[in-house]
């Protein structure tokens, strides 16, 4: 059995994921300027 | 909005096609798109000027004259009159009193819709301009020259207007609050603060000049002026004339405390929308401590609620500077005070999108009220019927619940979108290399989403 009942509690980390994603892809061109720099 | 729970809560829940997260994901990917359609088909700054020209003279005339001025002056002068006689002699429901309804509904969201669109409407109503226009111009014509007054500090900027836009959303959103249940203000106490407002503002009208504290220090002229910066009407000279949209913003930022102003905006808003739905437990726990310390219910609620909308502030506010920082990091950057101050402007759209999302549904119900049964009995005592509509009442049915979130969603994503490109317009005029610019840009494009993402979030909670 899946503990969906308290899924709810957890809504909040689908709309953090956006915001982490293009963090990430800001660390990984900035890690990629340095390198080419 | 506490004490009208039926904007926010319709008869009939969502029944989206989609979870709602999904539309956070969705109006992501809509704002990296427009990123980078914008790093590729934006080369040159096209905000930086916002090319006034002035309209007919005719029809200049007719719009912008001293006797429509004085006209539009009155009328707000007697709207604020009626407000305040229905707050201090009418009945205390709020629902039912015409002041509420006008106060906070009527003029707070009215003006900066229509104002982004067309410009400076408050300007010519706003009461207490009138009057400090006709006094000094009466003491002009007795004592043979115009009055004297202080020198405005400039390092204070629009700080006061921000303080009071806070004191503004406070005394709705967090003094309201009774016992826990959330009844709202009272419209005795918006009748006393509103008389306690136009003695502050005459007074620091009749000091620093009422031109200065309006650009300055007055709060409605300066939250009002800040979206009709977007607007494609504006007047110069006494001229009204057309400008490109969304260009005068830039020029707006630059007087200090105008960033506070903004952030004041998005984080109340937040705040309004996040109070009964995503910080509902937060808020409920820091009660529950403060009423254990000995705190009276309705302090403790106050307080907690206090602690909340001043959390608000410091994470939008702290979100922005990241941005900023982050912006700082890359070659060519100009100094983080100019990068923090040039780059403000860009959440005015945000802030209206804010402002559209959180209260549009209200704004459609409310002025339906606004328009019948307030308007025939102001005083809500039910013994008087001026318009023969009294005895209507709102349609719910106007907004289904789905059409309301997707103007929200739209609202968010329109907003956050314009936000990118004045920000984008911005940089290509700080960094001499596009390329460079496009590269600063990565950091607002993490604000846009974040706002964006943040903002759907606490909608989505409170549909729920």
């Amino acid at each position: 059995m899946l503990p969906l009942a308290h899924l709810g509690h957890w809504l909040w980390v689908f709309y953090v994921l956006p915001v982490l994603f293009v963090i990430g892809g800001i660390v990984w061109s900035s890690v990629g300027q340095r390198r080419r720099d | 909005m506490s004490w009208l729970p039926l904007a926010h809560a319709l008869s009939a829940r969502q029944d989206l096609p989609v979870p709602a997260w999904l539309f956070a994901w969705g109006a992501s990917i809509v704002l990296i798109v427009s990123f980078f359609a914008l790093a590729a088909g934006w080369r040159r700054p096209r905000f930086e000027q916002a090319r006034w020209r002035p309209l007919a003279a005719g029809l200049s005339r007719a719009a912008v004259s001293l006797p429509v001025q004085a006209l539009c002056g009155l009328a707000g002068v007697f709207l604020l009159g009626v407000a305040v006689y229905a707050a201090l002699r009418g009945t205390e429901a709020p629902d039912r009193n015409f002041a509420l309804t006008f106060l906070f509904v009527t003029v707070w969201l009215g003006f900066p819709f229509f104002s982004a669109i067309f410009g400076d409407l408050f300007r010519p109503f706003n009461p207490w301009r009138a009057v400090g226009r006709a006094t000094g111009a009466a003491f002009a014509a007795v004592a043979g020259q115009r009055p004297r007054h202080l020198a405005y500090p400039e390092r204070l900027g629009r700080y006061p207007a921000a303080a009071g836009l806070v004191a503004f959303v406070w005394l709705e959103v967090v003094y309201g609050t009774s016992g826990g249940v959330a009844v709202g203000l009272d419209p005795q106490s918006a009748g006393i603060a509103a008389l306690i407002y136009s003695g502050y503002t005459l007074a620091m009208m009749a000091l620093f000049g009422v031109e200065k504290w309006c650009e300055r220090g007055e709060t409605f002229s300066v939250y009002f002026g800040m979206f009709s910066q977007l607007g494609f009407l504006a007047v110069r000279d006494g001229r009204l004339g057309v400008r490109r949209p969304l260009a005068a913003a830039g020029s707006w930022a630059t007087v200090p405390g105008s960033l506070a102003v903004v952030v004041a905006s998005i984080s109340t808003t937040s705040f309004d929308g996040a109070s009964e739905g995503a910080f509902k437990g937060g808020i409920e726990w820091v009660f529950d401590r403060f009423a254990d310390v000995g705190f009276g219910l309705d302090t403790a609620a106050r307080l907690s609620d206090t602690v909340f909308m001043a959390l608000c502030l410091l994470g939008v506010a702290g979100v922005y500077l990241l941005g900023v920082r982050g912006m700082h990091t890359v070659h060519g950057a100009p100094a983080f005070a100019k990068l923090r101050d040039g780059f403000a402007h860009t959440l005015i759209p945000i802030a209206l999108a804010y402002l559209v999302a959180h209260y549009f549904s209200l704004f459609v119900f409310q002025e339906q009220a606004q328009f019948t049964y307030l308007l025939s009995d102001p005083l809500g005592t039910g013994s008087t019927d001026l318009f023969g509509t009294a005895g209507s009442g709102i349609d719910f049915t106007v907004l289904s619940a789905n059409a309301i979130w997707y103007v929200q969603v739209g609202a968010l994503v329109a907003g956050h979108v314009l936000g990118l490109t004045l920000a984008h317009d911005r940089a290509l005029s700080y960094w001499p290399d596009f390329r460079d610019a496009t590269r600063s840009q990565y950091w607002m494009l993490a604000v846009m989403v974040a706002f964006t993402c943040f903002g759907l979030y606490l909608l989505s909670v409170s549909n729920a």
